[in-house]
């Protein structure tokens, strides 16, 4: 709609200009409403406290009690909403390593806990102590998982490009009785991880 | 773009998107549409964390408000709208009954009209109810004995649409709230849909602006979980419904108050355009059926405040707060009746006096509108702006400390705002294509009587002449071609009639 050439010294028409500002306000007026994409994504799963790591016995793991070379589900983040315990996305291996892995020493290095979650395919893969085994194995396309630093050695998941070769995992405490506590996670890849995508191998 | 939509219904209908300030009441069906565009919207979100569960209604409510980041606006847009849509569309029914607007072979849009009224209603109801709150309960408890209480089908309707027991009223009301009364509302509104449409920009956002900003300033609650073991406390419905509460509490049968009472009243309003025979679509011209319409409406508002009145005396026992004197409650119903048909009496004798004297003396150039020059124009705009700026930045941070409802405030009053500066933009373009002033005004025009004399047929508008100069403009921008409005601003009529024949020699230089 050129009608009136632009004037010398590059100015614009009145009816472009007008134009412009009408422009300038909706998209000035409808800013606010990108924030609210926020809405889409589920907010849970931030704690800002350590929990305790219940076994499903309902106990709290202890250095004492708890097997070398053994594995046991655990809920994380606990809920007290039965239906959301369920969730496969919170589920974890809290494994306590072989003794050559260093699994005998009764701190906080004995221990992994890593997300059940493969990052192949989300299947939920577990721990296997047996001799010749001691990985963590995938059932669906046998992805295997190296329990000491939670990185995919074998499978698809080995494929696949960082993060997504290394397991999510959390950080975990022993205190003077030789309780475990699972310290609060961050929620990145260069942290504990996203659970279904991976974390990156800081070494 | 215009060929894309050729072979759809779309061609069938007229939309207008008014050049200038047309009043709302000509298109309150549209804005009530909007509003329920608006509910669809948001509603849907809602449902991405509501959970139909009997014990778990309430926490996931909860969940919605307290914790998803901004769950609590889209919360309250909803509730609002909710109230917006009922609100719009009595208006709006009002507004078509007044102006005689169900006349002219518009019957079938008048009763589909009605039953959606009342379906938006029910629809209202159901979704103040899916939250399982106390007060949920007590509405729930008594929708389904009020069900229950018509003879002979009472019980196995009650028993086909509830269900057994509160599990199945809340997963059935959802299903009614989120599917099935929906679907019959937009099946209804092709039907009611008229050929000619208004959509205003401007008006469609204060109207949205305006919901979100209440909602900014009466958050809604979420009221207290039902507890089986807890005795709940007093509570009242939703306004739209507290005219039925207040019969309801005369203690009269529940049949009657209940069902056959609004029954009554839903059939009246549908039976209105065939009762109605007046020649004339005036009010003035129509004094019974306005009279009938007062009184509606004067009762309309008295039992819906009687409704919400509560003695706040807690000393007394419940049943002296609740219970309504049902020889007095009638007795002011029926003195209503004398009452609002002296009042339309009164209003149709100055009505009718104001007109005399207004065709008595020659009129007054016309309202006097405000002209803003261009430079004033860009000027307001650019701080329009601005302010908008600053209102993202306060909505911004409102959002950062947690102050949820100033933040929905702000963002309601960024949409009044934009309804402003599209205010402007649209008479800066009517100013930019209007010619320069008029040289010499004219003397107090010699014949602005002449429009006043047409009876203000609403469906016969026809376009003007097209101001032929642009062969490009759609008819739909066309100004000042409004079905709805009475010619009664003639500089603005004269002024656009007179931009054609200008306009054309400038236009054909090139």
């Amino acid at each position: 709609m050129a009608q009136t050439p632009p004037a010398a010294g590059g100015k614009v028409s009145r009816r472009d200009f007008l134009k412009l500002m009408a422009a300038a306000g909706t998209v000035v007026t409808f800013t606010p409403f990108v924030d609210w994409g926020k809405f889409l994504p589920n907010p849970a799963g931030a704690q800002s406290e350590k929990q305790p790591a219940i076994l499903p016995d309902g106990n709290q793991a202890t250095t004492r009690d708890f097997p070398v070379n053994h594995s046991e589900v655990i809920i994380y983040p606990r809920s007290d909403d039965p239906v959301q315990n369920r969730e496969p996305f919170r589920t974890w291996q809290f494994i306590r390593l072989p003794e050559e892995l260093g699994g005998q020493k009764n701190d906080a290095s004995a221990f992994r806990v890593y997300s059940m979650i493969c990052l192949h395919l989300w299947c939920l893969w577990k721990y296997f102590p047996q001799d010749g085994r001691k990985r963590g194995e995938c059932p669906c396309h046998g992805s295997m998982y190296d329990p000491l630093t939670g990185k995919a050695f074998a499978g698809p998941a080995s494929l696949q490009g960082p993060p997504s070769n290394v397991l999510p995992k959390l950080d975990v405490e022993v205190d003077g009785q030789g309780k475990v506590w699972i310290l609060p996670p961050v929620w990145s890849p260069d942290r504990n991880g996203v659970v279904g995508y991976g974390r990156f191998l800081n070494i | 773009m215009y060929a894309g939509v050729e072979r759809t219904i779309f061609m069938g209908m007229k939309f207008t998107f008014p050049g200038r300030f047309v009043s709302p009441l000509g298109f309150l069906g549209m804005l009530t549409f909007v509003v329920f565009i608006i509910l669809g919207i948001t509603g849907a979100l809602l449902m991405l964390w509501y959970e139909p569960i009997l014990d778990r209604a309430w926490t996931s409510v909860e969940n919605i408000n307290d914790t998803i980041p901004y769950g609590f606006h889209i919360r309250n847009i909803h509730y609002h709208a909710s109230n917006g849509m009922v609100m719009l569309a009595l208006l709006h029914m009002y507004y078509q009954y007044f102006s005689g607007r169900y006349k002219i072979r518009n019957e079938i849009l008048w009763v589909t009209g009605i039953i959606l009224g009342v379906l938006t209603i029910l629809e209202a109801f159901t979704g103040y109810d899916i939250i399982f709150s106390e007060r949920a309960e007590l509405a729930i408890s008594i929708a389904a004995s009020l069900t229950n209480s018509i003879p002979i089908m009472g019980p196995q309707m009650r028993d086909a649409f509830f269900g057994a027991g509160f599990h199945d009223f809340i997963l059935r009301f959802y299903t009614f709230h989120v599917f099935m009364l929906p679907i019959a509302l937009l099946g209804l509104m092709v039907v009611h849909f008229p050929r000619f449409l208004v959509f205003d920009v401007p008006m469609v956002m204060a109207v949205s602006g305006a919901m979100i900003l209440t909602g900014g300033v009466f958050p809604v609650g979420l009221g207290l979980p039902f507890e089986p073991e807890v005795p709940p406390g007093i509570t009242v419905p939703e306004w739209y419904l507290t005219g039925l509460y207040a019969f309801l509490r005369t203690m009269y049968d529940k049949f009657v108050t209940g069902v056959a009472w609004p029954g009554l009243f839903i059939g009246a309003l549908l039976l209105i355009p065939f009762v109605d025979r007046y020649k004339k679509f005036s009010w003035k011209d129509r004094p019974i059926i306005t009279a009938v319409g007062i009184t509606s409406l004067a009762q309309i508002i008295v039992t819906t405040y009687w409704g919400f009145y509560i003695d706040p005396d807690r000393a007394k026992p419940l049943l002296e707060r609740l219970v309504i004197d049902p020889i007095f409650f009638y007795l002011v119903m029926i003195l209503l009746v004398p009452l609002s048909f002296g009042f339309t009496y009164m209003m149709i004798k100055l009505a009718k006096h104001a007109e005399a004297n207004a065709k008595a003396q020659p009129k007054k150039a016309g309202k006097q509108s405000i002209e803003i020059s261009q430079r004033w124009l860009y000027a307001l705009f650019i701080v329009l702006i601005g302010f908008q700026v600053y209102l993202n930045i306060s909505a911004y941070y409102a959002m950062l400390d947690g102050m949820k409802n100033y933040s929905l405030f702000v963002v309601g009053i960024m949409m009044l705002v934009f309804a402003g500066m599209f205010h402007l933009y649209r008479y800066g373009k009517t100013q930019a294509k209007a010619p320069p002033p008029k040289p010499t005004p004219p003397a107090p025009q010699a014949a602005p009587a002449a429009p006043r004399l047409a009876p203000a047929m609403p469906e016969q508008e026809k376009p003007l002449a097209a101001p032929s100069g642009q062969a490009t403009a759609k008819p739909v921008e066309k100004p000042a071609v409004l079905p709805p409005q009475k010619t009664t601003s003639p500089p603005a009529g004269t002024k656009s009639a007179a931009a054609g024949p200008q306009e054309n020699p400038d236009v054909k230089k090139p």
